[in-house]
């Protein structure tokens, strides 16, 4: 066999391999080619909390209720509900119509299948089911919700846009094991996913569902009509920053989740483009220490780290030198909400690095060594990590900079071994901002010691306070409780707010209808 | 003949299970656990123990690789922990991305650097020869990867001939499959380039001074087939030789430049299977490259006979 | 990874012409001839015999020369007018190159110029560290596999076994097996090195075990270790100090292949891959970032590679067609 004729076999062989089955346009269809923030690796909304799975999840399937931007929910697919006098028992009727994208109609067994399967991995969905009584289907459009205690917040848990969102699916797939992904992706969604052209890590194809009838209200948020405009969007991965910036500049790709904010002044001067605020609600950005081992089972040393940090260092190294972007965050819930709290955060974030010497050397520090873990390869988390590493160092601690991955990260900071042996002492992370507006669905604010998010914060005063919230009849005593937990949480440092942060998006101007929000909704999304 | 065929191909058997061995190993005694970050940030620690026990991660070593070694004997590459999907599958959605920029890669670099070798060699000495030599020692001097914004930089975005990123499908046409491959091959081929160029010009020089040139020169032969007939025959041992060296070249430039161009090809598979820990994909994927390697090997000494009757081992 | 070849050196072709080398023609009868010779000619000066070794072998001086101003940048750093390379200060990230920064900030405000120039040692330290412990152990795996047979079938089939993952793969594969640091990385691309030079090692020994001297050192009772010593070791000296130099310049590039993925040396330590890896998202509007280093590797690449070439042509011109 000669070269030509081995190079021509491998060229057929390569060419005819099974490869990705192409779409059949119609002539004139509509793309939208949308940049995401992150692979779209698995797609299970349930079972994967990260954004991107939750994004993507929102396309396909529908929920119950869903909040609007001013975080109300409204109903979604629920056509009425009752509630009785003594608010325990909830009765909930389907809009009628309704159907998965295989042609099925939904029928309430299918919620209820699918409600118990969320339950199992939602925090408040944990707490729903820890005072639930019954949860059944009494016809094929209505079902009923039986409690042994009242919950208020029960329908805002049901719209809520923090991971896992209260999705609903047909009952074959909701009755697949919490704990283990789904393996068919039929929803009642205003999208269709195109299974067969997923490349997991470059591609996600999503098609109009025909089949989809949108509420009469205007869209807004999760609420309203989730009218979809184009005929297929494609989720088009591109882990490489520069090459995101470019095929947008080029008119390759039409929308851009996240692009890093040093690349948005080169966005703005393109005529084409248009760059915006993506989420008002913003981002927190942390760092937590591990309050189990030395040297930070030391509140006061935990206080001292505090005091010196400079927030403003934290956030321009994550935003760069845009100052409309950041805000100081003297506590631990979102600025802009109602329930945001400066209450004992005076020392948050001074930035005061002789103060914070200071109290180390009050506090007797030993010496010890602190495992620092940081993540490299995502933005938010190395740009943290450096300007910790350098905090800790000129405080005069003894530093151990661990730089890793983020999936090394996620499975280093659930080990509660001594950090020498596998364990750590500091870790970064970040939080959206929807995520932090209250305790419901904030784990990371929770000081419940052993059973606590990664640190094993143990603050009684937090827990008091948030129990306080969850019984909170009325605004005002909402707002007075979560002062309570702001100032505890400040005083023992449950974790360490670095600040807050926005972030922008930016599109073509051939594209409109984009709104901000926490997740990038495509309905009412159209393109020239 | 044939038994010298049959020998080669047996003798790549016990290559691929030190491959085997070896890739298995590597995974096996990485940090870095899958279970937790499938558990997600939300997790608890009960969830990651009990995902570690479902994916089969807490037994032995010599079950997991001999249950291993039989799955992929038998074809199955096992299943992505990520997403669920067999990895077979996976790598074929990326095989033609992968393989087209290769193919478009070699082509274009053969067809540059061997002319230029050879010209190269038969002006020795002259500026032509120094001005080649040196754009291929830089050649090999530049990394990848500023080559790759470069390129885009000019050819894209000012120029806006080709463009910047992507994969399209010979199905959706010729000019747009090509187009997209352009850049990112020129920008793998320059290394490959650089040493093809080098090989063959040495290898020219020395066979252009031998007896059997004269003599067709003396037998009143023009320039033109004594150099690309008799000459470059003659020269292709080591010419080929670093073809099939350089792939494993190819295969390498080929991570960064896929993820350069946001090409959907197996080099990106490979580098987020490695950062997310997903073993059986790395595993696959490892191995799909080293036996592709070892082929093209066994191919090209396979091929020397053919070139050159003299070589039997 | 780099090749192993170089170009035909010019000087090995002086002389000969495609026309052959004529006879000379015996001088007509009756024709004057010139003079002999003295026998005795004077000495040339010394200034002529330098510059003629420079005209002659220009590819070892130029990369001789642009290595070691390179060196000397590594280790004069402190004194180079740099200041700390790690030290932060956000307020003034990305500023252009300018009086008070030369090659201006990056990111995370950290001085560019500094960095680059305190890069320079890592990325020496990397290049040179490959190619020392990547020969030794090269040579150590080569010279075992050619002198003891029985053992020459299993180290062979091991080295092609690792021969057969592309040396990036394995070199990324490694990394991901412990955390970023200077040590591993100069691990994994070692590792990833060592069979191509235990390869060349092992032809060397092969081919001189069926010499007739080394035959007949063995005859008279000369034991092992004098052998290698006295006759395998020069030999290989050449071609694996030609190989060092280009593993070197590989391994240079490797690292900076390494630091893009982010599976190399962590930022607090520079090193022209990381500076470049760290400021490539931001080339199109602060290209300087990834400019300067990406000038200064590639030129230190580029030294490297004709320090490599000289040493071939002068030490083994045939060695240009070996791979």
């Amino acid at each position: 066999m000669d070269r030509r004729t081995f190079l021509k076999g491998s060229a057929a062989l390569g060419l005819a391999a099974p490869q990705v089955a192409m779409p059949a346009l119609a002539q004139g269809a509509k793309v939208l080619r949308f940049v995401p923030q992150a692979n779209l690796a698995n797609f299970d909304p349930i079972w994967g909390t990260q954004y991107v799975v939750r994004n993507a999840g929102t396309l396909v399937w529908d929920m119950l209720y869903g909040v609007d931007d001013q975080l109300k929910p409204q109903r979604q697919m629920v056509e009425s509900e009752e509630v009785s006098g003594d608010k325990l028992t909830w009765t909930f009727r389907l809009r009628p119509g309704l159907t998965w994208h295989d042609g099925e109609p939904v029928l309430s067994k299918d919620v209820v299948a699918s409600l118990t399967r969320w339950m199992a991995r939602d925090p408040i969905g944990i707490m729903i089911r820890g005072v639930q009584d019954e949860l059944a289907a009494t016809d094929d459009r209505t079902f009923r919700w039986r409690l042994k205690k009242p919950f208020p917040k029960l329908l805002y848990a049901l719209g809520k846009t923090n991971a896992p969102m209260a999705l609903i699916m047909p009952e074959r797939i909701a009755k697949t094991d919490p704990f283990t992904q789904i393996t068919e992706y039929v929803g009642s969604g205003p999208m269709k996913f195109v299974r067969n052209e997923w490349v997991p890590g470059a591609r996600a194809v999503f098609e109009k569902f025909a089949g989809y009838k949108p509420r009469e209200e205007p869209n807004s948020w999760l609420a309203g009509g989730k009218r979809i405009l184009v005929d297929r969007v494609e989720w088009v991965i591109m882990p490489d920053a520069a090459t995101a910036s470019a095929a947008l500049q080029n008119g390759e790709v039409d929308w851009w989740e996240n692009p890093i904010s040093d690349l948005v002044p080169l966005l703005r001067k393109n005529s084409n483009l248009n760059v915006d605020i993506a989420d008002p609600l913003g981002n927190v950005g942390s760092f937590r220490m591990n309050h189990l081992y030395p040297p930070f089972d030391n509140p006061k040393i935990r206080q001292a780290v505090m005091a010196a940090m400079s927030q403003e260092d934290y956030m321009r190294a994550i935003v760069g030198d845009d100052d409309s972007l950041w805000k100081k965050l003297p506590g631990f819930f979102t600025p802009g909400t109602a329930l945001y709290s400066e209450a004992g955060g005076e020392n948050v974030g001074k930035g005061d690095i002789k103060l914070g010497q200071k109290l180390l050397k009050e506090a007797g520090y030993k010496g010890e060594p602190v495992i620092c873990v940081v993540a490299q390869d995502q933005p938010i988390t190395k740009a943290q990590g450096d300007i910790t590493a350098d905090l800790l160092k000129q405080m005069g601690f003894n530093v151990d900079f661990v730089a890793t991955d983020w999936g090394t990260t996620g499975t280093r900071r659930a080990s509660k071994a001594p950090p020498a042996q596998g364990g750590w002492n500091m870790f970064h992370t970040w939080h959206a901002g929807a995520d932090t507006i209250n305790p419901a669905g904030y784990p990371a604010v929770r000081a419940n010691g052993d059973k606590a998010w990664f640190g094993w914060p143990n603050v009684p005063p937090v827990e008091a306070g948030i129990a306080e919230w969850f019984d909170a009849a009325d605004p005002a005593s909402e707002k007075a409780a979560i002062d309570k937990v702001n100032a505890a949480a400040c005083e023992g440092v449950v974790y360490v707010p670095t600040g807050f942060f926005l972030g922008y998006q930016a599109w073509r101007k051939t594209v409109s209808g984009i709104v901000k929000g926490p997740i990038p909704f495509t309905w009412g999304v159209s393109k020239a | 003949m044939l038994g010298y065929i049959g020998r080669r191909i047996l003798a790549t058997i016990p290559v691929m299970a030190v491959v085997g061995l070896f890739v298995f190993s590597l995974l096996y005694f990485a940090p870095g656990d899958p279970a937790a970050i499938i558990a997600g940030d939300q997790a608890s620690p009960e969830d990651i123990i009990r995902i570690r026990a479902t994916l089969g991660l807490d037994r032995p070593f010599l079950v997991r690789f001999g249950e291993w070694s039989w799955q992929i004997i038998h074809g199955d590459l096992g299943t992505s922990i990520f997403t669920n999907l067999p990895v077979t599958t996976m790598i074929g959605q990326r095989v033609q991305p992968t393989v087209s920029l290769m193919l478009v890669t070699l082509v274009f670099a053969i067809a540059v650097a061997v002319p230029l070798g050879v010209v190269a060699a038969w002006k020795a000495g002259s500026l032509i020869d120094r001005l080649v030599m040196g754009v291929a020692v830089t050649g090999f001097s530049v990394p990848v990867f500023v080559v790759g914004y470069i390129l885009a930089y000019v050819f894209a975005l000012q120029l806006g001939w080709l463009p910047v990123q992507g994969y399209t499908p010979i199905e959706q046409g010729l000019w747009p499959w090509l187009s997209n491959l352009i850049l990112p091959a020129v920008t793998l081929g320059l290394v490959y380039i650089a040493l093809i160029a080098r090989v063959t010009r040495a290898t020219m020089l020395d066979v252009l001074s031998q007896d059997y040139v004269r003599t067709a020169r003396a037998k009143g032969l023009s320039q033109g087939p004594v150099l690309f007939i008799h000459a470059l025959k003659n020269a292709a041992v080591p010419i080929v030789t670093v073809i099939g060296i350089g792939i494993a070249l190819l295969i390498g430039g080929a991570v960064v430049t896929e993820t350069v161009f946001a090409i959907p090809g197996l080099g990106r598979l490979t580098v987020d299977a490695i950062l997310r820990r997903d073993y059986p994909v790395i595993q696959g994927v490892v191995l799909l490259f080293s036996f592709v390697y070892v082929l093209v090997n066994l191919a090209i000494d396979l091929f020397y006979t053919v070139l050159d009757p003299r070589i039997r081992y | 990874m780099t090749a192993t070849v170089a170009p035909f050196p010019d000087h090995a072709l002086a002389g000969i012409s495609p026309e052959g080398i004529a006879p000379k023609a015996p001088p007509p009868p009756g024709l004057a001839v010139a003079a002999p010779l003295p026998d005795v000619i004077p000495a040339r000066k010394r200034r002529g015999r330098v510059w003629t070794y420079v005209r002659r072998n220009p590819t070892i001086v130029v990369g001789g020369l642009l290595l070691l101003i390179v060196f000397l940048m590594a280790l004069l750093a402190p004194w180079l007018g740099t200041v700390d390379p790690t030290a932060l200060a956000p307020a003034k990230r990305t500023r252009l190159p300018s009086a008070q920064y030369w090659f201006g900030t990056d990111m995370l405000g950290r001085d560019v110029y500094s960095r680059v120039v305190y890069g320079a040692r890592v990325s020496l330290l990397v290049g040179f560290s490959v190619a020392f412990f990547a020969s030794i152990a090269g040579l150590a795996v080569g010279l075992v596999s050619g002198m003891v047979r029985w053992l020459d079938g299993i180290v062979m089939r091991i080295v092609d076994g690792m021969m057969s993952i592309p040396p990036i793969l394995l070199a990324i594969a490694l990394m991901a097996l412990t955390r970023g640091s200077i040590q591993n990385v100069i691990i994994a691309i070692t590792i990833a090195e060592i069979p191509r030079v235990a390869r060349l090692v092992r032809g060397v020994v092969l081919s001189l075990r069926e010499q007739p001297y080394v035959e007949a050192a063995v005859t008279t009772g000369t034991r092992m270790p004098a052998i290698i010593w006295r006759h395998i070791l020069p030999n290989t000296l050449a071609p694996m100090t030609v190989q060092a130099t280009y593993i070197c310049a590989s391994a240079m590039i490797t690292e900076a292949i390494l630091s893009f993925i982010g599976a190399g040396v962590p930022p607090a330590t520079p090193s022209w891959g990381n500076i470049m890896a760290e400021g490539r998202a931001l080339w199109q509007v602060k290209f300087y970032i990834i400019l300067f280093p990406a000038i200064f590797l590639s030129t230190t690449v580029l030294a490297v590679n004709l320090v490599g070439d000289g040493l071939r042509d002068a030490l083994d011109p045939r060695m240009a067609k070996d791979v």
